[in-house]
């Protein structure tokens, strides 16, 4: 640290103005602060782990030159809790309802996603009511999610109506009638284990397609007020445009997935490029911005939330009869047994490509999995916070962090 | 510039503004969905004998393992003649219960079920663990939920639905 407390002696290399050069060439995230420039001022603040806009536990270290971050440390890890051991103990049917505190918002697709490898290993083929099923419940959770992470993205930044607070009810107003809807078919707003390996365990009761149209139309309905209280706002354009760009190049180099690698003008959605569930019979509009910036991912997300009720709307008229599971109707398949071997399976949660890892046991484990990884969106959108932060102000990382989604039981585990 | 989306942002406010309170619909419990799960009962059979038999199935499949079950001795039921078995001792930890409904699930004799309320809160840890007293009084004290064992089997299981709850 040098004695001079001026400011403007010696400003920093990354220059607070906008750089043209590719982020990867502009950042040093591995910048030695030792060895950086000796008359700055710098202050290390650290952001978290208990503040409010790090949506959860998070810590941050910023290096901060003035008001300007020069270097940002990301100490994820306070809500550890150890599921992936957990999960080479456990058989299949209790896994799941384990698993459905990774991403707390959208729990329907994290159950999805680790069925989906169960069901993968095991090649079982899922019938298709409940494949229609489970591509509504994933669509709704998506509304849902996005929902929530509107209301929560403004009040970070600020500036909206109400300084963000208004729309935040708003949307959560929205997003309480998904989850009566959840309530209403599985029995719980949260935490629904309502599916299984080969299905789900759930049917559709009396009504339910009916108020799912409703909902749907209600929400559609005020979707536009939302653009009326965020696109229009100026004060929301200018906190939002230009800001914690990411490019192309440097996205899919760092593993983003999801609304965060669409933003950056990457055109790749799992549920179109890799269909599962029904998904191959709706198709599916990918909502792609090209600027990959926040204002670009608000509008990928605003987009998604539009192309979510298109397809509820698609498939809740005809939901198929028949089975809604594969296997054989038992009270419950305890002893799921998945054959020795390695298994991939990946779904595109409302934060990206949330991929199962498993290598089967075999006989010796029974019915646990020998080794089960999770490969969590929002651990790489996190990943991607040392690039993109530096150079910003420190307003400003309140917003980026916002429109990354992130989640921390995600990043954790 | 600025005053047009001040102007818009106000309209979004005064339409909000006219509508009815979100506070006004708020769901009171006794009004919640049929199939709402929030608390545990266990239930007498229908010759009025307790339904559990101490087969320590739920005890087996629970994830976050907070129940334990006690196996009594086998008894000839006065009802049916029949010998069966029975549970000495019930006991079910809601400080760690997840709420995952698989002990629901697998149970052969629908003794556990789960119920449309919750838990009333205690002020001491005791009071957030359920005994077999306690599960027995909620039987009587507390609206059922719809879901039973055999409820969620025949959702499994096309040929036999329940009739009037699943399409």
């Amino acid at each position: 640290m040098g004695s001079s407390t001026s400011h403007g002696a010696a400003p920093p290399p990354p220059a607070p103005t906008r750089d043209v050069r590719p982020l990867r060439m502009r950042v040093n995230p591995f910048l030695d602060i030792d060895q950086y420039d000796p008359e700055a001022d710098l202050m290390a603040l650290n952001m978290g782990p208990q503040h409010p806009s790090t949506h959860g536990v998070f810590r941050i270290k910023l290096f901060i030159d003035g008001e300007v971050v020069v270097k940002a440390v990301p100490y994820p890890g306070y809500l550890h809790r150890g599921v992936e051991k957990l999960c080479e103990k456990l058989t299949f049917a209790q896994l799941v309802p384990i698993v459905d505190k990774h991403d707390y918002v959208a729990p329907m697709t994290n159950e999805q996603a680790i069925v989906r490898v169960v069901e993968e290993a095991l090649k079982i083929e899922v019938p298709r009511r409940a494949r229609v099923l489970r591509t509504i419940l994933a669509e709704l959770q998506r509304i849902a999610s996005h929902l929530l992470w509107l209301g929560t993205f403004t009040l970070d930044i600020g500036g909206t109506i109400g300084g963000g607070a208004s729309v935040m009810m708003y949307t959560f107003r929205e997003r309480e009638l998904i989850l009566d809807l959840f309530e209403m078919l599985t029995g719980a707003r949260f935490h629904y284990n309502t599916h299984t390996p080969g299905g789900n365990r759930h049917d559709v009761p009396v009504g339910w397609p009916e108020r799912v149209k409703k909902v749907c139309d209600v929400i559609a309905a005020r979707l536009p007020e939302y653009t009326a209280a965020c696109t229009d706002n100026d004060v929301f354009d200018l906190r939002s445009r230009g800001v914690g760009v990411i490019d192309a190049a440097t996205a899919l180099e760092l593993g983003l997935s999801g609304p965060n690698l669409r933003a950056s003008g990457v055109d790749h959605d799992l549920r179109r490029d890799a269909p599962y569930h029904a998904y191959d019979e709706v198709g599916v509009n990918v909502a792609v911005a090209t600027d990959g910036d926040c204002w670009a991912r608000y509008i990928v997300r605003m987009a998604e939330m539009e192309e979510s009720l298109r397809i509820v709307r698609l498939l809740i008229d005809d939901i198929p009869q028949g089975p809604i599971t594969a296997l054989k109707p038992v009270k419950l398949h305890t002893q799921i047994k998945v054959p020795a071997g390695q298994h991939y399976a990946a779904i595109d949660t409302p934060r990206g490509e949330l991929g199962t890892y498993l290598i089967g046991g075999g006989a010796e484990k029974g019915a646990a999995a020998f080794r089960l990884k999770i490969r969590p969106p929002s651990l790489h959108a996190m990943a991607a916070l040392p690039w993109i932060l530096p150079g910003n102000t420190v307003s400003d990382v309140v917003a980026i962090l916002g429109s990354l989604d992130p989640i921390m039981g995600e990043v954790d585990r | 510039m600025y005053l047009r989306g001040a102007w818009r942002a106000l309209a979004a406010t005064a339409r909000n503004f006219v509508r009815p309170p979100i506070t006004e619909g708020v769901r009171t419990e006794a009004s919640r969905e049929g199939r709402y799960r929030a608390s545990f009962a266990l239930v007498h059979d229908a010759h009025g004998e307790e339904a559990c038999i101490g087969c320590k199935l739920c005890e087996k499949i629970c994830p976050s393992s907070v129940i334990t079950v006690g196996t009594g001795p086998k008894a000839v039921s006065p009802a049916t003649g029949k010998k069966r078995g029975t549970c000495s001792d019930f006991t079910l930890d809601l400080q760690a219960c997840i709420f995952c409904e698989l002990c629901v699930q697998v149970c052969p004799e629908d003794a556990i079920i789960m119920m449309r309320v919750q838990e009333t809160p205690g002020f001491e840890r005791e009071d957030l663990v359920l005994t077999m007293d306690k599960l027995y009084a909620n039987e009587k004290s507390k609206p059922r939920s719809w879901h039973t064992g055999s409820g969620l089997f025949a959702m499994q299981d096309p040929d036999a639905k329940p009739s009037g709850e699943a399409t």
